[in-house]
């Protein structure tokens, strides 16, 4: 996927409640792909444009589990804090 | 893990490049306003939208940039280069922080390298702060030694040390009997010698205990040099037989390179002590053999407490002295390092103090330096910051030019004080420790730009690290108010450490040229002395001694302009002399001098030339005579000094002397009186006198000191040859050592001269180093208040009224700092009294001369500065508001 689908897929999934900066997205993709997590090619569009696509690497993809792991963990430790455990698992 | 890795070398080594990015952007940007248009956006509207929702291109950019790996490497360069930029702009600090660095840091470490070695470097034997010197002292010999009766006894009752060892008392010449026979210096050890140093051979082994007996096998061990030199390293040296003074020894042992006897003595070839218990308590007179004794401490006994637990056994041994020397002899124990090091210590500390004292003013004046500088770019740090740069990127920047700075004048430093060490160790004279071996301490060097760097770089990053103000960017003058008072005392302080590294340095020159004007009471120029060494082996009767140089002075009298040859054991004022107690004198027909007091005599054997050759005057009486080198009187001649002692208002001429302990014979009648001399080195009080005739009597020309001095009118350099060739004409295997009395008085003098250069040498850094200090804050304040000053001439000051302004403000410093160094310098100037001669530690002039000199300097590095500062075109700053 490229830089300007991952923004409009990340609007679209949070309902347009995240809107990230555009202009940080790339800071961000450029820090996962000096570290390996994903990588990136340069494709075609389907209306014909050139455009870079980013992809999930090996190790990317065991950090992104052990990272929604972690994740899961604190939302949940938070939800409860807040007495709302069971709303949050519903 | 790896892979991790791998992929950040892999985008730090290839980076990616900038366009790719810049068109990745463009197409996200363009697919933003595609979709909009899309919407019905209008195209102007829609890509306006787009804009404003990516946010800015050039800090994403930035952003991502600053993402890859190693980013930061390039911002160093970036620094560097902007350090570099900066320097070139302000030529003037620039060279004031290396000059600084490279005279702080070259001077404290090649000071120090040499001091090092006297002061803190252990000696080369195992644990060597437990070995110990130790024995009786006496006035006539102040470095401890132990007779054979008493040391048998003390190794028996002893208790603080775990073991005990003997050395021969010093080395003595030997011959070695090989094809070309060669003099050289023997020594003798116990076998519990080494393993008390904890040494061991190079090769082969220490002395058995059996070897170490009286009548035991002929074994000796050689120094690694003999080994090396002579015999060409041969490693089948072990078990060889060699020939010492006509008796075939074999040798055992090769001693290690760097093995240096406690008494830093050079001795060829060790021969076992071979004490011999059993009859130590008959020879000479009961006392036993003559020795150095040292001592490894047993742990955890200090030296206090050895002293305190040999002092019973001490006590006991007195009883068997005479009663004279009863109160002057003394139990001395003390450290090898003290031993070894004895008077070089006191000149060693004030070094150190004195290194402190510079190494202080360099980091002081970095300080101000950078601290001035600092202060300087407020506005331009205020400016950066303003346009986007991070605290932290200011903060590395300022770090950056520091350490650039302190790297360059560390690295200039060094280098300095490589050269001065080679240059120190040269002009060294011989009487110092340890000094030939002072090499560059690296460790030394590194600690000393490792400190005034380290001022550099936190006065340097203490201005970036506040809040760059907004006010800075219009205000024009930024100094901030408490930095200036931290300035000032900084440079207050280095005047006044100059003051006090210059008086020290002062008192030291004013006693350096009192020694060298001093009168001698003898003429030194044009006189030559020629030491002979008489091989015992061949010479082994006084009279072939005697026959031997009584041949050389006849045929030295007949070179061509000679005026006088005499003959002597010794030449004031330094070196080895006889002596004797003032109380062994016993003058006929008055009652005997009470034992132990009078102090000590120099006692000298001469011939009728010595006094015409030293042109050492007569005042009363007569010269010895030719004739009465061959009578049967025993003459001889007085000291005025110890002529008024003993015959005070009398005429002491035909008085005699009974035969006594000095002496001998029918007793001596005194012939006549000659003017003093110094005899006791060039510093210490002089000793009275007392000249003895050496007859042409075989028993005259016992003891191994004996030298020939010539006086010609010829010059010195014309007749060596021809004393040589009248050597070799008498006997050509003899060598001949020669050297014009004024050169071995030069030698003597090479000591104090030392230790004058090198701290005036100190002085002179540190004083250069405050003046550049004081200079640098001058120039800057000027740079700073040219704004005001050209306020001020505007509204009508003069030049001349500036001018004093400045220099009121310099001057207050100069005169502060002079002020509170003058105070200090008083106060601890005592240290200097052991190496001051003939000159009170509060000499007046000293005191008077130095801040003068200092002020009239100081008054320069303002006046300069500050004339630059008038020079401001009031309209020129006044528009630059």
């Amino acid at each position: 996927m490229h830089g300007w689908g991952v923004a409009q897929r990340i609007q679209q999934l949070s309902k347009d409640v995240l809107q990230i900066g555009q202009g940080s997205l790339y800071p961000a993709l450029y820090r996962l792909e000096y570290k390996g997590w994903i990588r990136s090619e340069w494709q075609t569009t389907e209306n014909n444009r050139r455009a870079k696509y980013y992809r999930l690497t090996q190790t990317g993809k065991k950090q992104l589990a052990t990272e929604l792991a972690t994740w899961d963990r604190l939302s949940l430790a938070i939800a409860s804090v807040l007495g709302r455990a069971t709303e949050a698992s519903s | 893990m790896i892979s991790e890795l791998l992929t950040r070398l892999r985008f730090l080594i290839f980076r990616k490049r900038r366009r790719e990015l810049d068109e990745e952007i463009e197409f996200h940007l363009k697919q933003a306003i595609t979709t909009r248009i899309a919407a019905g956006m209008d195209p102007a509207e829609a890509r306006r939208q787009a804009l404003i929702e990516f946010g800015g291109i050039e800090p994403t950019r930035e952003q991502c940039e600053r993402q890859r790996p190693g980013w930061w490497i390039g911002t160093v360069m970036q620094d560097v280069h902007h350090a570099f930029r900066g320097f070139g702009r302000n030529p003037l600090f620039t060279i004031s922080v290396l000059i600084t660095l490279a005279l702080g840091i070259g001077a404290t470490t090649a000071v120090f390298s040499v001091v090092d070695r006297i002061l803190f470097r252990p000696l080369p034997y195992a644990e060597p702060s437990r070995i110990v010197s130790l024995g009786f002292v006496h006035p006539l010999e102040r470095q401890e030694f132990m007779m054979g009766r008493f040391y048998v006894e003390w190794q028996k009752d002893q208790t603080p040390f775990s073991a005990l060892a003997a050395q021969g008392t010093g080395v003595h010449n030997c011959d070695l009997v090989e094809s070309d026979p060669m003099q050289l210096s023997c020594i003798s050890f116990q076998a519990s010698f080494l393993p008390l140093f904890g040494i061991s051979p190079a090769l082969g082994r220490n002395f058995l205990p059996e070897e170490d007996r009286p009548n035991g096998p002929p074994v000796v061990m050689i120094s690694y040099g003999l080994w090396k030199v002579h015999y060409n390293g041969d490693p089948h040296i072990l078990d060889r037989m060699i020939d010492v003074d006509g008796n075939p020894v074999r040798v055992v042992g090769v001693l290690p390179k760097d093995f240096q006897f406690p008494t830093l003595e050079a001795a060829d070839i060790v021969s076992p002590f071979a004490l011999d218990p059993a009859v130590q308590q008959t020879v000479n007179g009961g006392f036993g053999g003559a020795m150095r004794l040292f001592a490894r401490l047993k742990p955890g006994v200090s030296v206090a407490q050895a002293h305190a637990q040999m002092q019973p056994l001490f006590n006991g041994d007195l009883k068997w002295f005479p009663p004279s020397a009863k109160s002057e002899t003394r139990l001395s124990i003390r450290t090898l390092r003290d031993r070894e090091t004895q008077d070089a210590r006191p000149v060693a500390w004030v070094l150190f103090g004195f290194v402190l004292a510079v190494l202080l003013i360099a980091c002081a004046n970095v300080a101000g330096l950078m601290m001035a500088r600092g202060a300087g770019r407020q506005r331009e740090l205020a400016v950066r910051s303003a346009i986007g740069a991070s605290r932290g990127r200011l903060i590395r920047q300022a770090l950056t030019e520091s350490l650039v700075l302190s790297f360059a004048g560390g690295l200039a430093g060094l280098a300095i004080a490589k050269a001065l060490v080679m240059v120190f160790v040269r002009l060294a004279p011989t009487g110092i420790p340890f000094i030939s071996k002072a090499d560059l301490d690296l460790r030394i060097g590194v600690f000393a730009a490792l400190v005034s760097c380290l001022c550099g770089v936190i006065f340097g990053v203490a201005t970036a690290l506040q809040k760059p103000q907004l006010a800075a960017l219009n205000a024009k003058t930024s100094m901030s108010r408490n930095h200036a008072f931290l300035r000032r005392s900084l440079v207050t302080t280095q005047i006044a450490i100059s003051i006090i590294l210059l008086s020290g340095a002062a008192l030291l020159l004013r006693s350096f040229t009192k020694i060298e004007e001093q009168n001698l009471g003898m003429q030194t120029g044009g006189v030559l002395t020629v030491k002979v060494a008489v091989p015992r082996l061949r010479y082994n009767t006084n009279q072939k001694v005697m026959d031997f140089y009584l041949r050389l002075e006849s045929s030295l009298r007949r070179l061509p302009g000679t005026r006088a040859v005499g003959m002597t054991d010794s030449i004031p004022p330094g070196g080895w002399q006889d002596g004797f107690r003032l109380s062994d004198l016993h003058v006929q027909g008055e009652p005997p001098i009470p034992p132990g007091t009078g102090g000590t005599v120099v006692g000298r054997s001469v011939t009728p030339d010595y006094f015409r050759g030293l042109n050492i005057p007569i005042m009363r009486g007569r010269n010895f005579a030719d004739q009465d080198r061959t009578g049967d009187e025993r003459e001889v001649i007085l000291s005025r000094l110890l002529a008024e002692r003993l015959f005070p208002g009398e005429d002491p001429i035909g008085k005699r002397f009974l035969p006594g302990a000095h002496v001998s014979g029918a007793g001596a009648i005194v012939v006549g009186v000659a003017d003093n001399v110094k005899n006791s080195g060039l510093t210490e009080q002089s000793d009275p006198e007392m000249y003895t005739l050496r007859r042409s009597v075989s028993g005259d020309w016992g003891g191994n000191h004996l030298m020939v001095i010539v006086d010609s009118a010829m010059p010195v350099a014309a007749i060596e040859p021809w004393v040589r060739s009248e050597v070799s004409s008498i006997d050509h295997t003899i060598p001949v050592e020669m050297e014009p009395l004024n050169e071995s008085l030069n030698r003597l003098a090479d000591r104090p001269r030392f230790e004058t250069t090198l701290l005036g040498f100190f002085a002179l850094t540190g004083l250069v180093l405050a003046i550049v200090g004081l200079y640098g804050l001058i120039a800057f304040m000027t740079t700073q208040r040219a704004h005001e000053i050209g306020v001020r001439m505007a509204l009508g000051a003069t030049r001349a009224n500036i001018l004093r302004l400045i220099a009121k403000d310099g001057l207050r410093m100069v005169l502060m700092g002079s002020a509170v160094g003058l105070g200090i310098a008083l106060a601890t100037s005592h240290m200097l009294k052991t190496l001051l001669f003939q000159v009170s530690v509060y000499d007046p002039l000293t005191y008077i001369l130095v801040p003068l000199l200092l002020s009239l300097v100081a008054l320069v590095a303002i006046l300069i500065p500050a004339r630059a500062g008038t020079r401001v075109e009031p309209a020129i700053t006044l528009r630059a508001e």
